[in-house]
């Protein structure tokens, strides 16, 4: 009883102090913009026909500036620093001699972290969808809500292994995003496969169709489901890693 | 309980820290004392389960220093100046209260009385980024004690406190080693030492020199050089009777003292109550003057080369 009440202090701290970071401002600018963005683009969207403007919303926004930019960004802000943050001031110390096993250290983080994150990413999300009008609605939502949660998971997860492993998290997984996820993300052949949004992608080009998103010929998308086991997979594979290097990792640039 | 290190070695990568380092102590206070570089902060860190030794062990009571039982048992005040800087420093002691498991009744009252303890009762409310060094030390200090554990790591407390924090913090502390806690307490400074402990670990370049008591450690430099003060009834005779001694170096005679520099203690000793006693001398004053902690660490630390 006393180790959850302690666990459930450690993660009640980490979403405040995370929450009332300067990273909520910095996140907030990218999706603020990306809604203004939405709203002049309305103008054009409207005077398509429906399906027309639905397609182009999800190639051009849902994939392309959505899925592979502020997605990952959202995830890195918060969950670089969830660890990361406590580790560069120094204060992850305080929290390393209490009698709390490391793994669950790690584990309340990541629970502080993903519901920001899940409110930022899905939250915007629906408002980029009804800002888009006709072009997105509750049907996009809907649509693209499945492979956008798992992504999410899947970003939180990798980014919190990232700054458990690296010092500089925030730059690693700032690289890895812009390289591995935004570059060969979309390179041709298998090598798109290091990228999460591949899967994410994949889910949206095979659950709704070609008749709505076009996929790239070069893209070669996995199934669906297979995908969804993918993300689960990374998910579930980031953090059993994560809490393992975290259990043994000595932390010597904290003092 | 005891804190025990058993045949500690730690390496940085190539270099070491902690080189083969033995020792177990109990209730009182004992400093670890040594120059910066000496290896302290790696022990406290070791101790502290921060670290976990390349080999031997590190046990705080039965339990491994690495596990996370081990925490429950000590209170660790590090020698870092980070804090959760927008938290008052009473939120951030109730807080480090709570991660111990507390319920938020127990914790409010574990933190009030450590706040009270470090007398910090009337200050705790202000931000802790507006604080002083020595109110950031006293806040270090009462997180540490919230727990009311068994063993205390302090890893230089005193360092920015003024001299009449000092007098409390000493207080605070000699009141814990009363309650029959452990107290670890590492400084660089020797007046800390000779002023505040009862026992000491002494450091030099990753090694214990020595430990125990300071007359403990004093009485086994049996063979180490000595400075002895005395003083008589006829300074100038008995002054040309210990030069002509082959345990004695030097005679310096000022004011009627004289400052005996002696090479072989254990033999000057014996040597010295005959000569007084055949001589029919009259000493007033004897007095060993380089039995402080400054003098035995100078004799020790070479030895750690």
């Amino acid at each position: 009883m006393r180790l959850f009440r302690a666990w459930i202090t450690l993660v009640w701290l980490s979403f405040r102090r995370l929450f009332w970071s300067l990273n909520t401002f910095m996140v907030l600018f990218p999706l603020a913009g990306a809604a203004l963005f939405i709203v002049r683009w309305r103008r054009w969207l409207d005077d398509m026909p429906a399906m027309d403007a639905f397609s182009r919303f999800s190639e051009v926004f849902v994939v392309q500036v959505f899925t592979l930019f502020l997605l990952p960004i959202c995830a890195l802000a918060y969950a670089t620093s969830s660890i990361g943050g406590d580790r560069e001031d120094r204060t992850l110390l305080f929290l390393l001699v209490r009698p709390i096993p490391r793994w669950l250290i790690l584990l309340a983080k990541w629970a502080a972290t993903l519901p920001i994150v899940l409110t930022m990413v899905i939250g915007s999300f629906y408002l980029y969808c009804h800002l888009a009008g006709h072009a997105g609605g509750d049907g996009a939502f809907r649509l693209y809500l499945a492979p956008i949660f798992l992504m999410t998971v899947a970003y939180v997860s990798l980014f919190h292994l990232f700054a458990v492993m690296f010092r500089h998290a925030t730059i690693t997984a700032l690289v890895y995003a812009l390289f591995m996820e935004a570059l060969l993300g979309n390179m041709p052949g298998v090598i798109k496969r290091v990228a999460i949004s591949f899967y994410g992608r994949s889910i949206m080009y095979r659950h709704v169709g070609d008749r709505f998103l076009e996929e790239p010929a070069v893209f070669e998308s996995l199934p669906a489901a297979t995908s969804a086991w993918a993300l689960v997979a990374i998910t579930v594979g980031g953090l059993l890693l994560g809490t393992l290097i975290f259990s043994r990792r000595e932390y010597r640039d904290l003092a | 309980m005891e804190l025990t290190f058993e045949q500690v070695t730690k390496f940085y990568g190539p270099v070491i820290g902690v080189n083969d380092v033995s020792f177990r102590i109990g209730p009182g206070i004992t400093s670890l004392f040594g120059a910066n570089g000496a290896g302290k902060s790696t022990l406290m860190k070791l101790a502290s389960g921060q670290l976990r030794p390349t080999m031997g062990k590190v046990r705080i009571g039965p339990n491994s220093a690495w596990s996370y039982r081990a925490k429950r048992d000590i209170g660790y005040c590090p020698d870092i100046n980070s804090f959760y800087e927008e938290m008052s420093g009473r939120e951030f002691v109730y807080t480090m209260t709570r991660l111990y498991g507390y319920s938020r009744r127990e914790a409010k009252q574990r933190a009030e009385q450590a706040l009270a303890e470090v007398n910090m009762t009337e200050r705790a409310d202000r931000r802790i980024a507006g604080y002083s060094h020595g109110m950031r030390q006293r806040i270090k200090i009462a997180q540490a004690m919230v727990n009311d554990p068994p063993i205390y790591l302090l890893d230089e407390p005193l360092t920015g406190i003024d001299p009449g924090g000092r007098r409390e913090i000493h207080d605070l502390l000699r009141r814990l080693a009363a309650r029959g806690k452990t107290v670890l307490v590492s400084t660089h400074l020797l007046a800390e030492v000779e002023d505040l402990a009862d026992s000491i670990l002494m450091m030099a370049r990753g090694r214990v020199l020595a430990s125990g008591t300071l007359a403990e450690i004093r009485s086994r430099l049996a063979d180490e050089p000595l400075t002895v003060g005395l003083s008589g009834s006829q300074p100038r005779r008995l002054a040309s009777l210990l030069v002509a001694m082959d345990s004695v170096t030097s005679v310096d005679v000022r004011d009627d003292v004289l400052t005996v520099r002696v090479h072989q203690p254990a033999k000057f000793f014996p040597e010295l109550n005959a000569l007084v006693v055949e001589e029919g001398l009259e000493l007033t004053r004897l007095e060993t003057l380089d039995a402080g902690a400054d003098a035995v660490f100078a004799y020790l630390e070479p030895r750690g080369s």
